[in-house]
């Protein structure tokens, strides 16, 4: 709770820095923030062409699949960016944490936001797809993604947890970000982002992935902004849960080891 | 109060960085939120060893000693980037630390954007930020620049905007590590310009420096540390002159092993290396020893002394001082361009001086024995206290012999003669 204070009384200072970072990244381009845009569309366009041409997967309730895979990327690939970036977040700002006084906190809350910019400039790629869809009629489209904002928040809140622990600990350990991104990877695969949890039909691997509360977050997210129904309830508290125990472990791992950043940058 | 800063007991451990033991420290860390607590002596490193320090409101103090004395670190701590390991650290008001000039600029985007985030970081509001930009930009002296990614300026245009953004964000406490030191000429006039406009206004000052002359100038206070412990405290420049003393000491000592080390006779007022050691201090006018004296009389210091181990490089030193610190002159043997020849075994030195043009008051006088390099054999501070009369009441410390004229167009009622009344 303590962060969340630091964070909002900060909250002035966060949104220059998320332009800052925001404007940095797109500094001397020249399509400046319309690269949030063409890369979802890049994405979008290559997986429209490899699963209609090359593979055809045939998956229930997965169709059309790249339409169903961009739904799934959008939120995974704000999640792992964030987690990415929150392992070096600390070190990148050390001249600031080391010679002038800032609250730490705000630096991984910086780069998660920043991540959502992101992820909130792609959806219009996203919405312009499922039109495009719609009025072909290959999938209707889902009126239900209107209440996106509130399956954003077990995201932002798991992304957020996860992202104030490791920028702390990627302070004292280097390894964290090779560690994190190939926990990644894995995590990737065991979450079903590129399949759904209903085309498994082994008995054990169908289980392990229900344990994963990744899972629900995913599914939440999706049935909104493709299926176009509301997750039931059992999902939203899995999901919603998640979120909040995920920022509480965090945010006391980041409480504990507070301290001792400045010093080891 | 506003300004006030106050350290009580503070330490600062820091960890070695071994690899081995940083799980455990790790450990240590998430059980009890410290990441020294239950190291052994040998795996920490004491940075600052339980020092005290009080800095009223509107004091300038200086903090000195050698490099890895724990200066740094401990200007780091009070402006609360570490956190002290032991102790408290009581500061109040708002800090602004000069530890790095335009540390956290980034170099992709303009001046103005880093401006902005500067001082929102130093804790003013986006508005106060904005309305400050132009003075901000005029100190700095970088015009159109602002508009520019900072990766575009001079190193000078980076410092100077780097200060003029930390100066701008109205601090009741200035912290300031050695970085005047870093621009030209100018931008360092400017800056301490700054630095005595704010300190006029009230602002507590505490600044690291190796340039002792500076520390003189600019600080009421010194701190000397060594090893992270409080060595000595004081004046500015008797607590600076006890630091040169222990250098050339030290680079005596390297020179040759069986010089004698420095040694404290009284704590803060006392020390040298006692080769050579002041017996007595006195006064005398006309020849008559004396301890008050009439302004613009003859007087004469004189120094008994008596020699423990013969040196060959020697030179005799006054500092007058008033009772508040008030430095009000100072002479040595080196600076009159006497070279050192015989020191006989025991003696007397005298300084004449044929009229003493002093105000009316009392005097401290600082009396020194020591070599070229400042190596103290015995710096006696307050060694000896002289009372000034006149029958006009001065101001200030000078009261010399003058006279008022005129081209013939201002007439006095009634012409006194002389002004020494």
């Amino acid at each position: 709770m303590d962060i969340f204070r630091v964070l909002w009384r900060h909250r002035a200072l966060v949104v220059v820095l998320v332009r800052k970072e925001l404007a940095a990244r797109y500094r001397a381009s020249l399509l400046g923030y319309f690269w949030s845009l063409l890369n979802p569309l890049m994405l979008l366009a290559v997986y429209a062409v490899v699963f209609t041409t090359v593979f055809r997967p045939r998956m229930a309730g997965a169709q059309p699949y790249a339409l169903f895979l961009f739904a799934g990327l959008l939120p995974w690939l704000f999640f792992s960016g964030a987690l990415l970036d929150a392992a070096i977040t600390l070190v990148d700002n050390g001249p600031l944490l080391a010679k002038v006084v800032c609250p730490a906190e705000i630096f991984p809350a910086v780069t998660v936001l920043s991540h959502l910019v992101h992820h909130v400039l792609a959806l219009p790629v996203l919405l312009v797809a499922l039109a495009g869809c719609a009025m072909a009629g290959w999938h209707p489209f889902p009126w239900t993604i209107v209440l996106l904002p509130l399956a954003l928040i077990p995201w932002i809140l798991t992304a957020g947890g996860l992202a104030l622990g490791i920028s702390a600990l990627a302070v004292h350990f280097r390894d964290i970000r090779d560690l994190v991104a190939n926990l990644l990877n894995l995590l990737f695969f065991g979450t079903p982002i590129i399949y759904t949890l209903n085309g498994i039909h082994v008995g054990w691997l169908w289980h392990m992935l229900r344990l994963n509360p990744m899972t629900s977050l995913i599914r939440v997210y999706r049935s909104l902004a493709f299926t176009g129904h509301i997750a039931g309830p059992l999902e939203w508290a899995i999901a919603m849960a998640t979120g909040v125990i995920v920022w509480l472990a965090g945010a006391w791992l980041f409480g504990r080891l507070r301290d001792t950043l400045v010093e080891a940058v | 109060m506003k300004g006030h800063v106050r350290l009580d007991g503070v330490s600062k451990v820091y960890r070695r960085l071994a690899r081995r033991g940083r799980l455990q420290s790790l450990k240590g860390a998430l059980l009890h939120g410290d990441l020294v607590r239950g190291l052994k002596a040998s795996e920490g490193f004491v940075a600052v060893d339980h020092v005290d320090l009080d800095v009223a409101p509107g004091e300038a103090v200086a903090l000195i000693g050698p490099n890895g004395s724990g200066k740094s670190t401990l200007l780091k701590l009070i402006s609360g980037i570490l956190k002290p390991t032991r102790g408290t650290v009581d500061v109040d008001g708002r800090v602004t630390a000069l530890i790095e000039l335009g540390a956290g600029f980034h170099p992709e985007i303009t001046g103005r954007e880093n401006v902005l985030i500067n001082g929102m970081l130093l804790g003013l509001t986006r508005p106060e930020v904005e309305a400050k930009l132009d003075e901000i930009v005029r100190f700095a002296d970088i015009g159109e620049f602002i508009d520019q990614p900072v990766k575009t300026y001079s190193s000078g245009m980076f410092v100077r905007l780097g200060f003029a953004v930390s100066v701008a964000a109205d601090p009741d406490i200035l912290l300031i590590d050695e970085v005047l030191a870093v621009g030209d000429a100018a931008f360092t006039r400017r800056s301490l310009d700054q630095i005595a406009r704010m300190r006029r206004e009230g602002v507590t000052l505490i600044i690291v420096s190796h340039d002792l002359d500076l520390v003189a100038h600019l600080a009421d206070r010194a701190v000397y540390l060594r090893h992270g412990r409080v060595i000595a405290k004081g004046l500015a420049d008797t607590t600076a002159a006890r630091y040169r003393s222990d250098v050339a000491g030290d680079e005596a000592a390297d020179r040759s092993a069986a010089a004698s080390s420095v040694r404290v006779v009284e704590e803060g007022t006392r020390w040298g290396t006692g080769d050579v050691e002041i017996l007595d201090v006195g006064f005398s006018s006309c020849g008559v020893p004396m301890r008050v004296v009439p302004s613009g009389t003859d007087c004469t210091v004189h120094i008994a002394y008596k020699v423990n181990h013969p040196v060959s490089d020697f030179g005799f030193g006054l500092a007058w001082h008033k009772p508040d610190g008030t430095v009000v002159g100072g002479h040595n043997t080196f600076l009159d361009g006497l070279v050192p020849g015989r020191l006989g075994e025991r003696g007397e030195v005298r300084c004449h001086y044929p009229a003493l043009d002093l105000a009316p008051g009392d005097y401290v006088l600082d009396v020194a024995i020591h070599a070229r390099e400042g190596l103290a054999y015995d710096y006696w501070c307050q060694a000896a206290r002289l009372r000034v009369t006149s029958a006009v009441e001065w101001p200030g410390v000078w009261a010399p012999e003058h006279r008022w004229e005129s081209d013939g167009s201002v007439f006095f009622e009634a012409d006194t003669g002389s002004s020494r009344g």
